[in-house]
Formats: C-alpha cells, structure tokens, sequence
C-alpha cells in the first residue's frame, strides 16, 4: 500500500505559458497550472476547450509549441528538443490513464503491469510480478492476473491500466477522461479506485466530465475553454457560484441535462 | 497408371533430392529475406533519407521486377560486373531480394495496423522507443502479418521452380532433365507438381494453425 504523503504543499507539476496551435487553429494559448504535493486537480470544460491537450503536454505526448513543463523537478521547454533522458524520467514521474485503457492485448493482465516495471525501472521479474500481484489485489482483481484484457469488462481494464500506471510509483496521476468510454454503472468503480487514490495522498490531475468526482473530491477546479484556462479555484464554489458566462453555460448544460 | 508407378519408382529419388534443393532455397531465402524485410519495412518510413531511399529502392525494384528477371540478373547479368557467383548463391541472392521487398509491405501493412494508443502508452509508461517496437509493436504487427507472410511463403516456394533456368538442380529442373532424357514428360511432371502441392497445401493448413494460436487473446 501506499502511505499516505504529509501535505507539504509544493507544487509537483508546474505548467508555464503552454501554447500550442495546428496550423491557424490554436488549441491552447497561454496555459499555467501549478499542481501542490498530494491535491487532485479536475479540469473540466466543453470538448474541444483543450483539457486533454494540456495533460497529454504534461507528459509530451502532445508536443506543446511553447512553455515550461516540470513534474517532480524534471523540466521541458517546449522550444527546445527534449533531452530523451530527462523526458524518460519525466514520464517516469508521472502515471497516465486515457480514455481507451491503451493495454498491451497480446499481454497477459500481470504481463501488463509488470512488463513496464522491468524494462523501466529494472525490477526482476519476480520483483515486478509481486508488485503487480499487490496492485491487482487492490484493485480487486487478483483472479484476472492470467487473462487477457479482451477478457475483462472496461471497468476492469481501467483499473488493470491504473495499476499498470501505479505500479511505476509515478509521482503524480495523469487521468484523460478515465470514465467516458464506460457505462455510467460500470464508471463507477474506476471513480472508487480513483478516490481511494486521492485518499491515499496520490497527487492527481483528472481531465473529466463527471461533476460529481470534480466536487467532492477534487481540491482544485480548474474550467477551461477556447484553448485557455478561464475560471480555478475550490471547487464547491465554482460549481455553485460560477463567476464566468462561460463558465455558467457550460455548467447549464452538463448539471441540468 | 503403369507408367506412373515405374516413373516415380524409378526417378523418386532423384526427384526428391530436387525437392530438397526446392525446400533448401525457400528457407534460406526466408531466412534472410525475412528479417531484411523487417527493416525495410521501417526503412520505408524512416526519416533518415539515405536508409529511406535505400528502402523504397529495394522494395519497389524487387516488387516491381519479376522474380525471372532478377534470377537472371543474379547469374547471367552480375559476371559482367565481375561478380561471379554459383547458381545456387545467385538464385539464393535474386530471391532473398523479392522475399525482402514482398514482405517488407505485408510487415508494414501489420506494424501501421497496432493501434497508436498503445503505441503512447508505452511511451507514456516511459518505456524507450525500442521497448516499445520490441514488445508492443513489432510482436503484434508481425502476428497481423503473419498469414499473408506464409501466403507468401507457399507462393516462395512455389516460386523456386524458376531457379531451374540458373542451373539450380532443384525439383523443376530435375524433372525437366529427366523428361528430356526419357520424353516420360507427362508422368514426370505429374510426380513433380504432386511433389509441390504435397509441401504447399499441408503448409497452408499450418498458417490457419498458426494464426488460431497466435489470435488466442482476441
């Protein structure tokens, strides 16, 4: 299990003037964001609004055309070619779940999880598969270890892909829509591995549409739209008491649909 | 019927050690072919210029070109150059050509089907590029190629028949030469095609084994 960190507060993620545009359609102008120790960060926002774009930059999935990343105290500037090195161990530090799970189908579930520890951090394979095992009990899926994820329902292959991400002992989450390829039922057990997480002390930054995760377990809201971030803050308040138009409308439509 | 029996009694042995010629030239060229072929089939992509022309230069022209053709070029058409090599090494090089250049297109073809967002999660997991072509990639991409790279295997095989025209004592040119020293023409070439779909057919039932043993997980 994992202890639970003291709040210290210092900013795990720092994201600087994130810019980034396809040909004329700008896509993120002028993002900062900042990411204390231990606190679960929820963008939410129209689609298209650039959410998921900002945390596939985080990691440099997305190549963002200009600004400052730096997670766990690896940095990026987005001008200059990455040093592979130092983009390893910043993706290192920080654990991804998308949307689509993104499992290896010709793996077997431990395979998954452990394949990953050997060929990143050198763990042997006995190592890495009793670090798996301790995940997947967790995660309540000890039995699925030998299958394959074809043979697991999406809410299962969600968490395989949680655990595959927590088995790196990643400093902070990444989460891209965890949910929204689930069954509303089905989302629901990734939301509880999910808050047991931020319970735990796990710094998180989940890109999400469910308001309800975004209120109660979120410590900071933050709302985007247009490539921009236009409203952060607790999150309680937002939702009540939203200060932008923008803001508002977007909240009409998800709360009163 | 008759006649049959007394050809293939007579000349079984010699046919078959044109077969093993014939099965001798498929593997090796496999062997070398295959694994060129998977890095052309990179190469064709590759953002370096130089391996990346070098690539599409050898796919298309072993692509393009028959597999007569380039037989010949081997045996008749290298002494110019001052290349001599033996017939079994020049039919050996002509179709390690045409196995490279076929098979880099069927590998490419699996490769660019592995969905990308395997490809970011591994990169996401902070697995290197070649961790990721060696256990994400390039298992699944050659498993999606597989049944058309032993399609092609067959028609390889099948193929070596032509090396006959460089002397290469092979199944084909085995059978021709007995056929033109007892005009058993017809029984002789019945023996030989025989002998051909005895290897294929059986061959092509393997890739269906194949392919249902490496899609378990689907």
């Amino acid at each position: 299990m994992i202890e639970p960190t003291i709040r210290t507060g210092t900013p795990v993620v720092q994201v600087k003037n994130l810019a980034k545009a396809y040909g004329s359609n700008v896509v993120l102008r002028d993002v900062s964001l900042s990411v204390p120790e231990g606190s679960v960060t929820a963008m939410i926002g129209p689609s298209g609004a650039g959410k998921s774009t900002v945390l596939r930059c985080m990691n440099l999935l997305e190549q963002p055309d200009s600004g400052e990343i730096e997670i766990d105290g690896h940095r990026i500037n987005a001008g200059r070619k990455p040093n592979p090195k130092n983009l390893a161990a910043l993706r290192r530090s920080a654990g991804m779940v998308f949307q689509h799970f993104n499992l290896f189908p010709h793996m077997t579930v431990l395979k998954n999880i452990s394949l990953p520890q050997e060929r990143v951090l050198g763990r042997s394979r006995d190592e890495a598969n009793e670090k798996s095992m301790e995940l997947l009990k967790r995660m309540g899926l000890a039995d699925k270890a030998d299958q394959y994820p074809s043979r697991c329902s999406g809410g299962q292959q969600q968490r395989i892909a949680i655990a595959r991400a927590l088995a790196l002992g990643p400093r902070v989450m990444l989460f891209d829509e965890p949910t929204s390829a689930l069954d509303p039922e089905v989302g629901v057990e990734v939301l509880e591995v999910m808050k047991e997480l931020a319970c735990t002390g796990m710094t998180m930054v989940v890109v999400t549409h469910e308001m309800a995760f975004a209120g109660n377990v979120a410590d900071e809201l933050v709302v985007m739209a247009d490539g921009g971030i236009i409203e952060k803050g607790e999150p309680g308040q937002i939702l009540q008491d939203p200060q932008h138009e923008r803001t508002r409308r977007f909240l009409r439509a998800v709360l009163e649909r | 019927m008759n006649n049959l029996v007394d050809v293939a009694i007579q000349y079984g042995p010699t046919l078959f050690d044109g077969l093993k010629v014939s099965l001798t030239l498929t593997l090796l060229s496999l062997a070398f072919g295959l694994p060129l072929g998977l890095v052309f089939s990179f190469g064709v992509t590759a953002r370096n210029k130089t391996f990346r022309y070098l690539s599409v230069f050898f796919v298309e022209v072993g692509r393009g070109a028959p597999a007569l053709v380039l037989l010949q070029l081997m045996y008749y058409g290298l002494p110019n150059a001052e290349i001599t090599l033996s017939s079994m090494a020049s039919a050996c090089l002509a179709l390690t050509w045409t196995t490279a250049a076929y098979s880099a297109e069927l590998i490419r073809g699996g490769i660019q089907s592995v969905p990308p967002g395997e490809v970011e999660g591994s990169h996401a997991l902070g697995m290197s590029y070649r961790d990721c072509l060696r256990f994400v990639v390039i298992p699944q991409g050659l498993r999606i190629a597989l049944p058309s790279l032993m399609g092609f295997a067959v028609l390889l095989f099948q193929a070596t028949s032509l090396a006959y025209s460089v002397a290469v004592p092979e199944l084909m040119s085995q059978a021709y030469s007995i056929g033109s020293s007892t005009f058993q023409y017809l029984p002789v070439f019945i023996i030989a095609g025989l002998l051909y779909a005895g290897i294929s057919i059986p061959a092509t039932w393997l890739s269906v084994f194949a392919e249902r043993m490496l899609s378990r997980h689907l």
